[in-house]
């Protein structure tokens, strides 16, 4: 054939750089697979090579069939989702629905013969909530234990049908993107297998290894995937088969479109490695090529020089189609955005979605946690770094809202976000912050509070962090524990060490109330007010006791009643501003439940602020923290009230034009 | 002055357009009155939000800063911690966003927020009583005084409210059935399988050219049947309907014309106040040019009212034609017992 063996984008010998290994490289895919648009089925084929790398012998398997979440309205995804009162499956069609099913599942010699059929003892299993309807996890007996250090040859063939695109995966006209879609392992851990069912909140949990993959799909369609294109081959029927490969990554995506336009860009700064960055963008997006590169290279800047490098030195973004809700997903090597077709400059969408999954390729991607129990770890560290490149890239960020069926922006040039509060998204906590403790299992969280704790409740916790040590010391903590903790699954427990060891202090007076309970904070000024120095009463005299009232002239004593509201207790400052200018600062351990304050000063006072710097931004109720002698407050409410006042009565002349 | 006279032909859309301004220009007391009325519905609510933003900013420091620009982030806690009418004070009543969020609620059949949905029913309410009285000022096109004003608005009142019941049944099943049909059903079948939104998009603005055609009609047929009741004294609703739509149906491209060129008119109230609508740090000069605004759009109003009261005296009637005659009140008893008293003295 003329097409032949294209060797493509992967250096002079078309493999695959030999690098010392990043990652213990313990669950490798090696993976065959074909798209049949029309049908919307993979048909696919994998070896997985595992080795056992716990101390304990496994005696069985635990295998992940994520698209059987859409399998059918019973599945623990679908049925956690409609606890919220979305019923997405709800009037679906049949081919609407999804499934993955395994033809067969046997381990395998060195040679490839079967050694053992694993078929007949696969069963489905549901240990998290018992929903034997539920098929996304599934386990099999080993004829013998893996030991540590021993290894196990798998092959599994298996149909996947893709469902409805929803949630990440799946297809819409003739955009299909691919993710969680072949057999998984689960992770072995000292305590056995890490294997969760897959839930609405729940995210992906995964051992690094090779990835292999041979993709099949439509002649001049384009692919994008995680990892390097290896080569190209016609694979007959009008077909062309892909071959991607990556080492050190936990997972594998791909997606196939005839429509992607392909730009490409190179990233390069000083005491950086270069990353080539692929773009597959959708027609209609042709003119925000450069926001998308703007966002991805913001990322690998920033959490470059702060964190570590980013060593693959590729990374594909994909912009996802229209309705497709495959946007705003993270992927090894690979990620997808999400913008609109009218998007005003000035606003960081799509730069913020963007940033943010180019920095997953940082938690999610190298230092991945089990994001299905513990998903605030990458998240929410990855909410906090890309708001702080926000304020420091992509400035100007004005608010954007959309009005004529969310098809028409409107920004607002009046009210530019802010880190501490907007981009860290304070208003979700503010309202959702005490649903949840941030210990509970992600996947048993709340499905309507999951973003804003493990996102917003997460990035303040840490923006916390950082105002009462700075943002060197915060730097220097995620620095630490990502190049400590790369490729190495860590908990909690090994973050919450690392900030006590570059702090030097004791944090578990913090985390045990922003991690371990749902508690929310709220400080207020309770009371303030500032008069002449008087006394009146019964003082002792030589004539015994004597009643006399004293006021000290030029004297003033100003009382200030400091209230914590809420359970949440966080140190705090006072500070008091006079007449005069003087300031006096008091600090207060902001345990009690109020603590009065008072100063006698020849002045009087103007103004009394609680945590004044908003070092507390957990805080949920910052305007009670001030109060002033003489209040603006009736200026300010006049204002916008008469500016309301103005949309009311333009309201009743719009709904006039119907009398 | 441009009047228009049956003996010197048909009236056409832009001899009516200009005769209505003129007759808006005469009727100053019509545009303060009705401007009078927004404000005076608008006042309770407002002096209510006065008081929930008050209550909220406290003796704090935000408060400052609100009347410096607008604090942000005090407006969203402000949003979390409120019910009721605060949960309008939202950042599209900034400048012109407020119009687009008016105008996006009616096209996407949203309908006032619940908590003024009371004072836009009031509105409409008092200008359902008023327009009568209005269309009889802009037909005669000549002060007719405060009685004969109100007399006119008594005599019509019932009649609107008959023909509102109509109105009403229509509209609802303008902004319910068919808005439900056209963006509810036709729209989301549109979309299945649509990769692109700039087709959505397209999609969504022809839906709203179809439906907006749909109400403008009946808007139209509803404002010829309110200016041939009053012009021609019409007690039966029903007749007034069939004549507006007779009226209608006849002259559709006159009708269709100066429609379009009243809305023209509008759109360029709405430019001019994009282009000068205040930003937050504006104060009394921002509710000033709201209100200008506000008297703006009570001016196209009217203008819409007595244009089209001239393309029909035009075509059918005459200038200054109505067919009731003017009220005029009887000397009260008390008058006539103290007149021999005063012929006397």
């Amino acid at each position: 054939m003329l097409l032949g063996l294209l060797l493509i984008q992967a250096g002079p010998s078309g493999q695959t750089p030999n690098l010392a290994p990043l990652s213990p490289r313990n669950a490798n895919y090696d993976i065959e697979v074909t798209l049949d648009p029309a049908a919307r089925t993979l048909t696919g084929s994998e070896v997985i090579e595992w080795r056992n790398i716990g101390t304990m012998a496994a005696y069985s398997i635990r295998v992940h069939l994520y698209w059987n979440a859409f399998r059918n309205t019973n599945s623990s995804w679908l049925k956690q989702r409609k606890l919220v009162g979305d019923d997405a499956f709800g009037e679906a069609e049949a081919s609407d629905f999804g499934y993955s099913e395994i033809a067969t599942i046997a381990v395998i010699n060195g040679d490839g013969s079967v050694r053992a059929d694993l078929k007949p003892a696969l069963r489905y299993i549901s240990p998290d909530d018992q929903n034997t309807d539920d098929r996304s996890l599934a386990s099999a007996a080993l004829p013998t234990a893996v030991q540590p250090g021993e290894s196990l040859r798998l092959r599994i063939t298996w149909t996947g049908k893709f469902p409805k695109n929803f949630d990440r995966t799946g297809v819409i006209g003739n955009y299909f993107f691919v993710s969680q879609w072949f057999p998984k392992l689960g992770v072995f851990e000292a305590g056995g297998w890490t294997a969760h069912q897959f839930f609405a909140n729940s995210e992906f949990y995964s051992d690094f290894g090779r990835y292999d993959v041979r993709m099949t799909v439509p002649s001049g369609w384009t692919v994008g995937a995680t990892g390097r294109e290896q080569s190209r081959a016609d694979a007959g029927n009008g077909r062309t088969r892909h071959r991607y490969v990556q080492d050190d990554v936990h997972d594998f995506a791909w997606t196939t479109s005839p429509d992607f336009i392909e730009h490409t860009q190179r990233f390069e700064h000083t005491g950086l490695p270069p990353v080539a960055m692929r773009l597959l963008l959708q027609p209609e997006h042709a003119g925000q090529a450069d926001r998308h590169f703007a966002g991805t290279a913001a990322a690998l800047r920033y959490y470059g020089e702060w964190f570590g490098a980013y060593p693959y030195g590729h990374l594909t973004i994909v912009d996802p189609a229209f309705q497709s809700d495959s946007g705003g997903m993270e992927y090894p090597t690979l990620f997808t955005g999400g913008t609109r077709w009218l998007s005003p400059r000035g606003s960081n969408d799509p730069e913020y979605v963007v940033l943010h999954e180019a920095g997953h390729q940082f938690w999610y991607g190298m230092v991945a946690n089990n994001e299905t129990e513990r998903g605030w770890l990458d998240e929410g560290l990855n909410e906090y770094a890309d708001s702080r490149v926000q304020a420091e890239a992509l400035q100007p960020n004005y608010l954007v809202q959309r009005f004529f069926g969310d098809l028409i922006p409107w920004q607002f040039r009046d009210l530019p976000l802010k880190r501490a509060t907007d981009t860290n998204w304070m208003n979700s906590y503010r309202r959702l912050g005490d649903r949840d403790a941030l210990s509970t299992p992600t996947f048993q969280l709340w499905p309507a509070t999951h973003q804003a704790q493990s996102y917003h409740k997460t990035a303040l916790m840490l923006h916390t962090l950082e105002r009462k040590h700075t943002w060197e010391v915060m730097q220097k903590v995620l620095a630490t524990f990502f190049t400590r903790w790369r490729f190495k699954h860590p908990q909690p427990d090994d973050f919450f060490a690392v900030v006590e060891e570059v702090t030097g202090l004791p944090h578990a007076w913090f985390f045990d109330q922003v991690y371990r309970s749902s508690n929310t904070f709220d400080y207020a000024i309770e009371r303030f007010d500032s008069e002449a120095l008087s006394s009146r009463g019964l003082t002792e005299s030589p004539a015994g006791l004597a009643f006399s009232e004293q006021t000290t002239r030029g004297s003033y004593r100003t009382t200030v009643v400091v209230r914590r509201l809420d359970a949440g207790v966080f140190p705090v400052d006072v500070l008091v501003t006079f007449s005069n200018g003087e300031q006096v600062r008091e600090a207060w351990d902001g345990r009690a439940r109020w603590q009065a304050f008072t100063f006698d000063r020849p002045v009087k006072a103007v103004s009394a602020q609680v945590d004044p710097e908003r070092v507390l931004l957990l805080d949920t109720n910052y305007t009670n923290n001030s109060r002033v002698m003489e209040p603006a407050t009736d200026a300010a409410a006049t204002k916008w009230s008469l500016r309301w006042m103005v949309w009311l009565q333009d309201l009743m002349m719009t709904y006039a034009f119907f009398v | 002055m441009t009047r228009l006279r049956q003996d010197s032909g048909e009236a056409g859309p832009l001899q009516a357009f200009v005769d209505g301004l003129m007759r808006v220009k005469r009727a100053p007391w019509l545009v303060i009155g009705l401007w009078l009325s927004t404000l005076v519905l608008a006042l309770p609510l407002s002096l209510t939000m006065h008081g929930l933003i008050g209550d909220h900013l406290g003796s704090s420091m935000a408060a400052r800063s609100a009347v410096d620009g607008m604090n942000y982030d005090w407006w969203n806690e402000f949003l979390a911690q409120s019910s009721g009418v605060g949960q309008t004070f939202v950042p599209a009543i900034l400048g012109f966003a407020a119009i687009v969020q008016n105008l996006s609620g009616v096209a996407d059949a949203a309908g006032p927020p619940s908590p003024v949905l009371w004072v836009v029913a009031a509105q409409m309410l008092v200008a359902t009583f008023l327009i009568g009285g209005v269309l009889d000022r802009l037909a005669r096109d000549r002060a007719i005084g405060a009685g004969a004003f109100f007399s006119a608005c008594g005599v019509s009142v019932f009649r609107f409210l008959r023909l509102s019941v109509v109105s009403v049944a229509v509209y609802a099943l303008l902004f319910v059935t068919v808005h439900n049909w056209l963006f509810g059903n036709l729209y989301l079948r549109l979309l299945e399988d649509l990769t692109v939104e700039r087709t959505a998009f397209f999609y969504r603005l022809g839906l709203y050219a179809l439906f907006g055609a749909m109400v403008l009609f009946a808007n139209l047929v509803f404002d010829y049947a309110k200016v041939r009741a009053v012009v021609e004294d019409r007690r039966s609703m029903v007749g007034a309907l069939a004549a507006g739509w007779r009226f209608v149906r006849r002259n559709l491209g006159a009708v269709v014309g100066l429609y379009a060129l009243n809305s023209v008119a509008f759109m360029g109230v709405l430019f001019l106040y994009y282009l000068t609508a205040p930003g937050a740090a504006a104060n009394a000069l921002a509710f000033a040019i709201g209100q200008v605004f506000i008297v703006l759009r009570v001016i196209i109003r009217l203008q819409f009212a007595a244009s089209q009261t001239a393309l029909f005296q035009g075509r059918l009637a005459h200038a200054g034609y109505v067919a009731r005659p003017l009220a005029k009140w009887p000397d009260s008893p008390a008058a006539e017992a103290i007149g021999p008293a005063y012929k006397n003295g």
